[in-house]
């Protein structure tokens, strides 16, 4: 029904919107998401004709190019088929005319009937979205900010439109007055056929108002898909960095934003200042938007990149099996925590990864590449972040040589470059810098500035995975908070991986993307953090999750360790697990996608 | 822990009176030509003479004074402490160190053979080969060391296969360090407490045991020292001389041997961080 194609909008110099390709047919709903200033009014006014730039490319309505009609013709089709819900709630009525008045007036203005008829019709469009008989001749100073939304919507829909243009109509409002405008759109869109296109940066409204989702970011589209497929598994880091700022009851990691701040660049991708997985080729030609599984992204390195990929990995000590074959992927940025009781095998996995231990069998990738040797350059791309600071800072080094140490080790830079790179690495981790506190030692620290003066080693050589072994465990409460907060700050500005590893279901939840739960050198459960947590699937990580700290003073009960023998032949959690079956003792249960999870259970098979 | 030697030395009473001992023993040794009256290797027509305002500590049997030797022996014991000392702390380091680095075969040979080493008295062996060889003092460093650095050479290696799975040598590992760096910037310096240990035993040792061969009359009877002096004095043991000139002979050995255990158990007391009593220093 319409299709824009490479619409370019102008303001002056500026370009607003670049190349802008989107097809909407009849009774098909679109919302296009993205910070203020992306350009997302802009392309809602070009649609209907009111945009003050200059509009380049092609936007066919049922076949007729609105771009080059003339002011006369619009008449026809604006409002009579495309109608506009404008995003200032405050500033969109005349606040002269009664409510009843001014959704009249568009009707009287194209002449689609006398005046008493178009009272009559503005009535009933007032009764429709559910506005009080008693406000019909209310003037919009009287009425409230969810009243006046409605007054909007129902001036939109006056003539009876085929499209209708909803810029960021839930924004102003409180939640409740949210749903209820949410549903009043869902019932009117369904009832007369509308075609919606919804612009907003509410991924509430996006999620439960559209059918399909474009991301668009300074003036382009960055991602463009279905939109459950797009909020449940974003690929896009900007898509990803929106959906990590937007407070909602479905995450569980705390909010995040996004680096820097917009720029309109006129050479390469938009998002490059920005982007944390950004290469030489991102600032030099702007990506196409292009498909990938199902859906389009415009991402020179085909969207969010897997860093780090554990295939198969195992690791056995003699006759114990500390780990038994994982898979595992991190993506860039995403931070996923591996769960699981002590002894289960985690510490290894970090190690077999830094190349600590060597693996039994398996293979591991780092960005795409199998790492078959560990050189110097692989270290500066992969940090570790070890359990007990104070060990691992050592006692003959002072902070300064402690945090140098990478550097003198990768022969880095001179003397004074290493040493402002001392300074401002410490300052990013919220240390001091000063003389005094540099030449301090390990055992003059307290237990969370060592830690953060292990962070900063870890960190010194600019990683973009971060291995993070139990960093808080042997920290108190108010020092974790801390140091996580840290880390998630660092990953906002960097982008790094964080692999982290922790036995606490309850940090787990605060600071991951994806949880992956193990339980004697195997993955019995992975999946989003959120899925994890509200909906586990396997046993063991109910009872992980029954065990995980609240602050209500009931104490769970744990399943009891039944004596029957499990041998390692069957599934891990036989013996604890209550609805063990008799082929769980015998045969291990592999991992299955399930939804969005992964789990090994033989209860699910 | 962060060891600061002069600190750990000086702190503890032990330690104190240990250093001031070896200091005098050391000033001795180093100042003997000019504290010495007479040659010490000079004989004399004035045999076996009591104290007098010529001969402090009169004269042995041959007419030499008996004052001036008592200062040049310093020298020699010494010399052997120092000699004994770094050689043995020395094979010790590299074959306990080796031990522990390279591992797999070559740590099971070199220890089979500290096994088979460590059964062997060195002592008797030493009187063995002296039968042969009157031994200089260089030989004798030689040997005592030769047959003394097992000990020590397990202590290293025990500690340094506890040093390699540091923490913090993982750490380094993992900012891509090579073996070199890490024996160089990790291993050796966190030895150094062990090889210090390692160093005042096994000098403590080599003074003892050099004494007690030079006692037994095994030793280049033109060397001046404090067991040979021993040695020859018990022959005069009917004539009262044995009152300045075996006494003072024993007490000279007797605090130098001394000094050194004072300055290892004070130094003890510091690694062993139980034994340790806490200053306020620690704390800032």
């Amino acid at each position: 029904m319409i299709e824009l194609r490479e619409l370019e909008v102008r303001y002056g110099k500026r370009r607003v919107l670049h190349n802008i390709n989107l097809t909407l047919k009849r009774g098909e709903s679109l919302s296009i998401v993205g910070e203020s200033g992306g350009g997302k009014t802009t392309l809602g006014l070009s649609i209907i004709g009111l945009v003050e730039g200059s509009v380049r490319g092609e936007i066919l309505f049922d076949g007729t190019n609105l771009v080059a009609l003339a002011e006369k013709e619009w008449k026809e089709i604006r409002w009579n088929r495309i109608a506009m819900v404008f995003q200032n709630v405050e500033n969109a009525l005349n606040p002269l005319y009664t409510v009843l008045d001014q959704v009249s007036e568009p009707i009287v203005a194209h002449k689609l009937g006398g005046r008493n008829e178009a009272t009559r019709r503005a009535g009933e469009l007032l009764s429709m979205v559910n506005l009080p008989t008693g406000r019909f001749f209310a003037y919009p100073h009287q009425l409230s900010g969810g009243e006046k939304q409605r007054v909007l919507i129902a001036m939109a829909l006056a003539n009876d439109p085929d499209l209708i243009i909803l810029d960021e109509p839930t924004t102003a409002l409180d939640a409740l007055t949210r749903v209820e405008i949410i549903n009043l759109m869902h019932t009117v869109c369904n009832e007369r056929k509308l075609t919606i296109l919804l612009l907003t940066h509410d991924f509430y409204a996006a999620s439960t108002l559209s059918d399909r989702m474009a991301v668009l970011y300074a003036g382009r589209i960055v991602e463009f898909g279905s939109t459950p497929a797009l909020l449940s598994n974003p690929r896009h880091p900007y898509t990803r960095g929106l959906l990590r700022c937007y407070p909602s009851m479905t995450t569980t990691k705390d909010l995040q934003g996004i680096k820097g701040r917009m720029e309109f660049v006129d050479v390469g991708c938009p998002f490059y200042p920005r982007c944390t997985q950004a290469i030489e080729k991102c600032r030099q030609g702007a990506p196409r938007l292009e498909e990938y599984d199902g859906r389009l992204i415009a991402c020179h390195r085909g969207g969010i990149i897997p860093l780090l990929e554990l295939r198969d990995l195992r690791k056995s000590f003699d006759s114990l099996n500390a780990v038994e074959s994982i898979d595992l992927t991190l993506y860039e940025g995403e931070t996923l925590a591996l769960v699981g009781e002590s002894g289960s095998g985690k510490t290894t996995t970090a190690k077999l990864i830094m190349g600590i231990f060597d693996a039994t069998e398996g293979r591991i990738y780092l960005e795409g590449k199998q790492i078959l040797g560990r050189d110097k350059s692989f270290y500066q791309r992969v940090q570790m972040i070890f359990q007990n600071p104070m060990e691992a800072l050592g006692h003959r080094f002072s902070v300064r040589e402690a945090v140098r140490e990478p550097l003198d080790i990768q022969k880095l830079g001179n003397r004074e470059q290493r040493e402002s790179i001392v300074r401002h690495i410490l300052e990013e981790v919220e240390l001091p810098s000063s003389e005094t506190f540099m030449n301090k030692y390990p055992h003059q620290l307290s237990q969370g500035e060592a830690q953060r003066v292990s962070i900063a080693r870890a960190l010194v050589l600019n990683p973009k995975l971060l291995i993070a072994d139990e960093p808080t465990s042997a920290l108190d409460a108010s020092t974790q908070a801390k140091v996580v907060k840290l880390l998630l700050n660092l990953q906002e500005k960097r982008g790094i991986g964080m692999f982290f590893i922790t036995h606490n279901l309850a940090l787990a939840r605060k600071i991951s993307d994806r949880v992956a739960v193990m339980l004697r050198g195997n993955i019995v459960e992975e999946g989003p953090s959120n899925e994890i947590i509200s909906n586990p699937l396997h046993p063991y990580t109910k009872d992980l999750l029954k065990a995980a700290p609240t602050l209500s003073s009931n104490v769970p009960l744990m399943p009891k360790q039944t004596s029957k023998k499990n041998d390692g032949f069957g599934c891990p959690y036989a013996n604890r697990c209550d609805k063990a079956l008799e082929v769980c003792f015998n045969e291990k249960p592999q991992l299955i996608i399930f939804g969005s999870h992964r789990i090994a259970c033989m209860n699910l098979l | 822990m962060h060891i600061n030697y002069w600190h750990e030395l000086t702190r503890n009473n032990f330690g104190k009176l240990g250093l001031a001992m070896l200091c005098l023993v050391l000033f001795i040794a180093i100042f003997a030509p000019f504290l010495a009256r007479y040659d010490p290797g000079e004989p004399s027509h004035t045999i076996l003479m009591p104290p007098s305002f010529d001969h402090w500590l009169g004269t042995n049997d041959i007419g030499q004074d008996i004052w001036s030797r008592l200062l040049c022996g310093a020298k020699n014991s010494l010399l052997v402490a120092l000699g004994v000392g770094v050689f043995t702390t020395l094979l010790s380091t590299v074959i306990g160190a080796a031990a522990a680095l390279v591992g797999g075969l070559c740590d099971r040979i070199l220890m089979r053979l500290i096994d088979a080493l460590i059964v062997i008295p060195a002592f008797i062996v030493i009187i063995l080969v002296a039968a042969y060889v009157l031994p200089n003092v260089w030989t004798l460093i030689f040997l005592i060391s030769i047959l003394t650095w097992q000990g020590g050479a397990r202590l290293v290696r025990a500690q340094t296969l506890s040093l390699k799975e540091r923490m913090s040598v993982y750490a380094a590992r993992t900012f891509g360090a090579n073996k070199r760096y890490i024996v160089i910037r990790h291993i050796i310096p966190n030895l150094s407490p062990i090889l210090f240990a390692v160093f005042i035993h096994s000098a403590t040792r080599g003074v003892f045991m050099e004494a007690g061969l030079a006692f037994l009359g095994i030793a280049d009877i033109s060397t001046v020292s404090w067991g040979l002096m021993m040695h020859h004095a018990l022959r005069f043991y009917y004539l009262d001389v044995w009152k300045w000139w075996l006494i003072p002979t024993g007490l000279a050995l007797s605090v130098t041997i001394m000094a050194l255990v004072f300055i290892g158990h004070a130094f003890e007391t510091a690694m062993d961080p139980r034994l340790r009593v806490m200053e306020q220093e620690d704390w800032q």
